[in-house]
């Protein structure tokens, strides 16, 4: 369609110039009116609120950063807060380990110790008794082999010695024989 | 040089039509505002696009700042977007005192973007970047600017002495030297600015209409159809190709526009 | 034979920009591949001096069709 046009004009016009290069007065006087209305309306109109738009908004970031630095700031504060109070805690907790861990060790020993005193206690008493035992059976046994022994003697020699002689005899053999063993 | 697209003529209905490559730019007034100083006035189609192009990147402006938000909606974190990329620009090539050029050089971009992306946009289908009447304003504005900001920091005597005479340059070459700064500071800088612009357009508009003329030709030709499926699946490329020269060429006309600011800051070359 | 001159002519005048931005965009990207830190520094660079260049095959271009 718009070739039509130029196509129709041209026959219209039946000029044989090529393009030309000087300006139309009247498209420069309307193209420059038109163009200076914009400038006018771009300077007057958009330009003042475009900036003041990008000076809001810069103030705003820079106003949320600010926000946000506090907001840091505060939060590092907190949790240093916290920090020492989670080391206290946990200082404390080893503190009261380690108590208990002496306690404990100072109970065991104790125990042990008094186990082993006891059962020391034990044993001696037993080798006491078992002493005891000994001692009286080997008073017995020394009384009963004096007197089978003198028995025996006696049945062997009969009537050639006299009571009294011979105990002091086999009392002196047994006592020898006692001290050997 | 019409005999380019004389190739158009295979399809052998349009004889002779595109002989005259102005007809793609030119158009007639059709509303006569009367002659002014020698000059017939009038309003033309490209006249009408480019405000209405105007209009439309000043209303979408306006509407996304109208209630700026902290948190940004799509249009205005669109638009912001734009804004950093120019503030990007300024700061990159000028350095924290190009600050106060980010509302020029923001205007400058999405004024060229919006006249550039005419080329492409349906109905319209004209940039008038693409006539000189637009680069030419843009430029001699551009001009204004940095030759005000030099004056402005360098002082009158001094802006023009330190583009006459750059120091650190034996005093013979300045006999060679400073015609060719003069020139290319004040003549050569502007005009470039402005031909690079309205070269990139116009070249960018014939090849766009070559891209839609040529489908609509060949394909109902006996022979040459096949051509007219190549144009037709060429065209979304030739248009994402001229979306990005649009996108660039207002990147560019922004860019040097600050380098030149910069150059005018301060006395170095 | 018929045709134009100026179409000679647009041909001629793209071999100088051709060459620069080969040379001006091999030499931005052998820099940047040096030194990968200051590439956004060679990129603008890098698309002022392709502004400069294209300038001059883009008038060639609109001559071809202005004269």
């Amino acid at each position: 369609m718009l070739l039509a046009t130029t196509i129709i004009l041209a026959v219209e016009n039946g000029e044989t110039t090529g393009i030309q290069l000087l300006p139309d007065a009247s498209e420069l006087v309307m193209g420059t009116v038109a163009f200076l209305l914009l400038v006018a309306l771009m300077v007057k109109f958009v330009f003042p609120k475009a900036n003041q738009a990008f000076e809001d908004r810069a103030a705003a970031i820079q106003g949320k950063m600010e926000e946000a630095d506090a907001k840091l700031v505060e939060a590092e504060e907190t949790k240093r807060t916290y920090e020492a109070g989670i080391a206290d805690a946990r200082g404390e907790a080893d503190r009261i380990i380690e108590e208990a861990r002496a306690s404990a060790e100072a109970l065991r020993a104790d125990v042990v110790a008094k186990a082993e005193a006891e059962a020391a206690a034990i044993v001696e008493r037993a080798q006491t008794d078992v002493a005891g035992e000994r001692e009286r059976v080997v008073q017995d046994l020394r009384a009963q082999v004096g007197a089978i022994s003198v028995e025996l003697a006696a049945r062997i020699v009969e009537r050639e010695l006299d009571q009294a002689t011979h105990e002091g005899l086999v009392d002196e053999y047994i006592q020898r024989l006692s001290s050997q063993n | 040089m019409t005999h380019v697209l004389a190739a158009a003529e295979w399809g052998g209905e349009f004889d002779g039509v595109l002989d005259d490559i102005n007809a793609l730019f030119d158009f007639p007034k059709f509303i006569d505002l009367g002659t002014w100083f020698g000059q017939d006035i009038g309003i033309n189609r490209t006249i009408i696009i480019a405000w209405l192009m105007t209009a439309l990147v000043g209303l979408l402006f306006v509407i996304a700042f109208r209630d700026p938000k902290l948190v940004p909606g799509k249009l205005q974190s669109a638009l912001e977007m734009v804004i950093d990329f120019n503030r990007q620009i300024a700061l990159d090539i000028i350095g924290p005192k190009g600050l106060k050029f980010v509302p020029m050089l923001t205007t400058f971009f999405v004024a060229i973007f919006a006249l550039n992306i005419a080329k492409i946009t349906p109905i319209f289908m004209l940039p008038p970047t693409g006539r000189m009447a637009w680069p030419l304003m843009f430029a001699v504005i551009a001009w204004l600017i940095y030759v005000g900001v030099g004056i402005q920091n360098q002082g009158l005597g001094g802006y023009f002495a330190g583009i006459a005479f750059p120091p650190g340059v034996p005093k013979a070459l300045y006999i060679i030297l400073t015609p060719i700064e003069i020139v290319s500071s004040l003549i050569l800088r502007p005009f470039t600015l402005a031909i690079r612009l309205f070269a990139n357009m116009a070249a960018g508009h014939i090849l766009v209409v070559i891209t839609l003329v040529t489908p609509w030709i060949f394909l109902s030709s006996a022979r040459g159809w096949p051509i007219g499926v190549f144009g037709v699946v060429l065209g979304p490329l030739v248009f994402a190709f001229e979306l990005f020269i649009i996108a660039l060429q207002a990147y560019i006309f922004t860019m040097l526009t600050a380098v030149y600011i910069d150059s005018s800051m301060e006395a170095h070359h | 034979m018929t045709g134009s001159l100026n179409v000679i002519g647009y041909g001629l005048a793209t071999l100088g920009p051709a060459i620069g931005l080969g040379m001006l965009i091999g030499k931005a990207l052998e820099s940047m591949a040096r030194q990968p830190e200051a590439a956004g520094m060679v990129r603008t660079t890098m698309f002022i001096g392709i502004a400069v260049v294209e300038a001059l095959a883009l008038l060639g271009f609109v001559l071809a069709f202005a004269l």
